[in-house]
């Protein structure tokens, strides 16, 4: 329940080395550890627009500049969404109109020239600041959807011609790269290549409609475009200073941003902006490259099709309560720790790694790893990209009486719901108040370090827990499920101390 | 954090077969047009508006103390009609809210304080902050976070809202049902 209250309490070490709650972390199931989003790839899964809620194919979004066609943001306050309002208008009949009016019904006397009709016209309004196209001078659209007039750019055409530009001057440079690659190649195999014998390699197809080789290749550069020429700066007008300004018209600094390619000065120009689509990404673990996470495509949709969760393998600690702490005075905190997963796990608490073991640890992990890309060659991501482990940047306050003695969690059954009874068993160890179902409740003592009043207390602990995997495919044996023992660290922040001197 | 125990008294509530548990001093309006699924409070003070317009909550609602329910309207030339208002499974409403949505799907934490215009639309696994207002006719895609200075954050994939809300929302409204227990005094 950590993110009812903005801080967490309870935070696990994620193998990158940041503290992060179970909530928001990830549990890479083949390399069976801990992810964060920090440490994992995050890919662009899908567009779409989050006020319509319509899916748009990566290729039409990038048409589109990954904006929205229907939807419009409010240029004024920028976080909310213009909504179409009508409003009905009397406008003269049209002569169309007039006939066909006459045509349906004949029993119409004879038309005024002067006859109104009602007729629906829109405007885009929003309802949070009251900002509506007509303040910015749109005429009202006879209809709702994408009839709204574009906003021109003065820019535009010079981006465009630099763009093209350029696209052309790499299209070039690869043609000569190429050209030159294809030379030095041709002369070093004696033999035909797969593609020239099936007559697939462009210059095997010029030879044989005649055209001559040297010919054949036009390197001609684009042509170069005019560097914008800086145009006499028109002088500031004199009334520039003693002018007072009204701060009312002048848009600020956020409301220019959100129109980089205009950036109005004057809130008359604050035209409806076409909204920014939103992503759903698949995460991946840059170890293994495997997908923690992959969403379903359905915007609305909020299922996955691989969803790796840690708090769906790894226990979850919770505190139930902590006795007012004291600084050198030991105190009791009540621990819930939750089993996840289908099978039983065995837990024992242990001490925190030194700072020296911690490092021996990240470089033991980087070993790893090494050894690991230098295998398989055919890894897309290159080894840079994996974030480098560090030292935890939280240090325990407090120092933590372990149990004697490791403890058995139950594993999870949905039916286990139902039943209401709290079990105690007789062979548990002392420190277990209680157990229910996947559930089980324990109670260590701390002692907080010299702190003063109000200093936060931390404690901190490795938590070994068995994991077994899950057979992915029904074909596997059951004998093929595997246990691991596997840590993690936890810190609890378990509250300030008390000033006792008051009671 | 586990969730503490609330105590309330038994004369004080109203328990259906269903497992919802109503506080007398609810003002409920139209009771035949509201229809709460099982297994949902309705703390003290709390008013839904059945008379405008029917309200349907899913399973495992939690509507706190103060928290108005009222069914959206729609301005029309000739006047205003209200719509029905839809809220999904698993749904916690804060304090002194006040919600004019037209739907709200599963999943949704409302903090305390929060306003919802009328017909917005907020969709599964969303977070509204305490504090929040949404202003008229808004929609909240899964996995945002509307945040009281009146941006929405996230989405799905980042952190603002836990990518495994729906296992924590699930948690947190059925522990908060079972920690909702009669005193003995």
């Amino acid at each position: 329940m950590d993110f009812l209250i903005s801080q967490n309490y309870v935070n696990y070490v994620c193998q990158c080395g940041l503290l992060k709650p179970l909530t928001n972390l990830y549990f890479c199931r083949h390399c069976l550890n801990l992810r964060c989003s920090f440490c994992c790839h995050h890919e662009v899964d899908s567009h779409f627009c989050r006020n319509c809620l319509e899916n748009i194919p990566s290729s039409e979004a990038k048409l589109r500049k990954n904006k929205c066609n229907s939807c419009f943001d409010c240029p004024s306050c920028s976080f909310s969404v213009l909504s179409a309002r009508a409003t009905t208008i009397q406008v003269p009949m049209t002569v169309k109109e007039k006939q066909e009016g006459e045509e349906s019904s004949t029993t119409t006397s004879e038309a005024s020239s002067g006859k109104m009709v009602a007729k629906k016209m829109y405007y885009l309004a929003c309802l949070a600041c009251r900002y509506s196209s007509r303040d910015v001078g749109i005429s009202d659209q006879a209809s709702q959807n994408f009839c709204w007039p574009e906003q021109e750019y003065m820019h535009a055409n010079r981006f465009n011609t630099i763009l093209n530009y350029y696209q052309a001057l790499v299209l070039h440079d690869k043609q000569v790269k190429q050209d030159e690659k294809r030379r030095k190649t041709t002369n070093k195999s004696k033999f035909q290549s797969m593609t020239d014998r099936t007559g697939l390699n462009v210059s095997a197809i010029r030879r044989q409609m005649g055209f001559d080789k040297t010919v054949s290749k036009p390197k001609n550069k684009p042509a170069s475009i005019l560097p914008s020429m800086t145009e006499e700066v028109e002088e500031l007008s004199e009334d520039i200073f003693t002018k007072p300004i009204n701060l009312k018209n002048i848009t600020t600094i956020e409301q220019r941003f959100t129109q980089p390619a205009n950036q109005p000065e004057s809130v008359k120009h604050l035209y409806p902006q076409h909204k920014n689509l939103s992503i759903k990404r698949s995460i991946r673990c840059r170890h293994c490259e495997h997908n923690v996470i992959k969403p379903e495509y359905n915007p609305t949709s909020i299922k996955y099709r691989i969803q790796q969760f840690a708090s769906s393998h790894v226990p979850e600690v919770r505190i139930i309560k902590c006795y007012p702490l004291m600084p050198n005075k030991s105190a009791f905190i009540t621990l819930k720790l939750t089993n996840p997963t289908m099978n039983d796990m065995t837990i024992t608490i242990m001490e925190l790694p030194t700072d020296d073991e911690e490092v021996m640890m990240i470089d033991e992990m980087k070993k790893n790893f090494e050894s690991l890309t230098v295998s398989s060659k055919s890894s897309l991501m290159r080894p840079s990209l994996i974030e480098d482990p560090r030292i935890v940047s939280c240090k325990p306050t407090a120092k933590l009486e372990l149990p004697d003695s490791s403890f058995v969690i139950n594993q999870r059954d949905d039916s286990a719901e139902f039943d209401d009874e709290i079990q105690t068993d007789k062979k548990d160890p002392k420190f277990v108040i209680w157990r229910k179902a996947n559930k089980i409740a324990i109670e260590l003592s701390i002692t907080p370090n010299d702190l003063k009043v109000n200093d936060e207390v931390i404690v901190g602990f490795t938590m070994h827990y068995t994991y077994s995997t899950v057979p992915s495919t029904t074909a596997e044996k059951k004998d093929s499920q595997q246990r691991h023992a596997l840590n993690a660290r936890v810190y609890l922040n378990v509250g300030n101390i008390v000033d006792y001197s008051t009671k | 954090m586990e969730i503490c125990d609330t105590y309330y008294s038994k004369d004080e509530f109203v328990e259906t077969a269903s497992g919802n548990k109503v506080n007398r001093q609810t003002v409920l309006c139209g009771s035949q047009n509201i229809v709460l699924h099982g297994k949902v409070i309705v703390d003290k003070g709390a008013i839904i508006r059945g008379d405008l317009a029917n309200v349907r909550t899913g399973r495992y609602c939690i509507i706190s103390k103060n928290a108005v329910i009222r069914p959206p309207f729609k301005q029309f030339s000739k006047g205003v009609a209200f719509f029905p208002l839809h809220i999904g499974d698993h749904v916690y409403i804060g304090e002194n809210s006040v919600i004019s949505a037209a739907s709200i799907g599963s999943y949704v934490y409302i903090g305390k304080n929060a306003v919802i215009g009328r017909r917005c639309v907020i969709k599964d696994c969303s977070i509204i902050e305490d504090g929040a207002i949404l202003p008229p006719e808004t929609t909240l895609a899964s996995f945002m976070k509307f945040t009281k200075e009146g941006k929405i954050e996230g989405g799905q994939g980042t952190e603002s809202v836990p990518p495994a809300m729906l296992d924590l929302m699930v948690d947190f409204t059925k522990s908060f049902y079972e920690h909702f227990i009669p005193s003995t005094h």
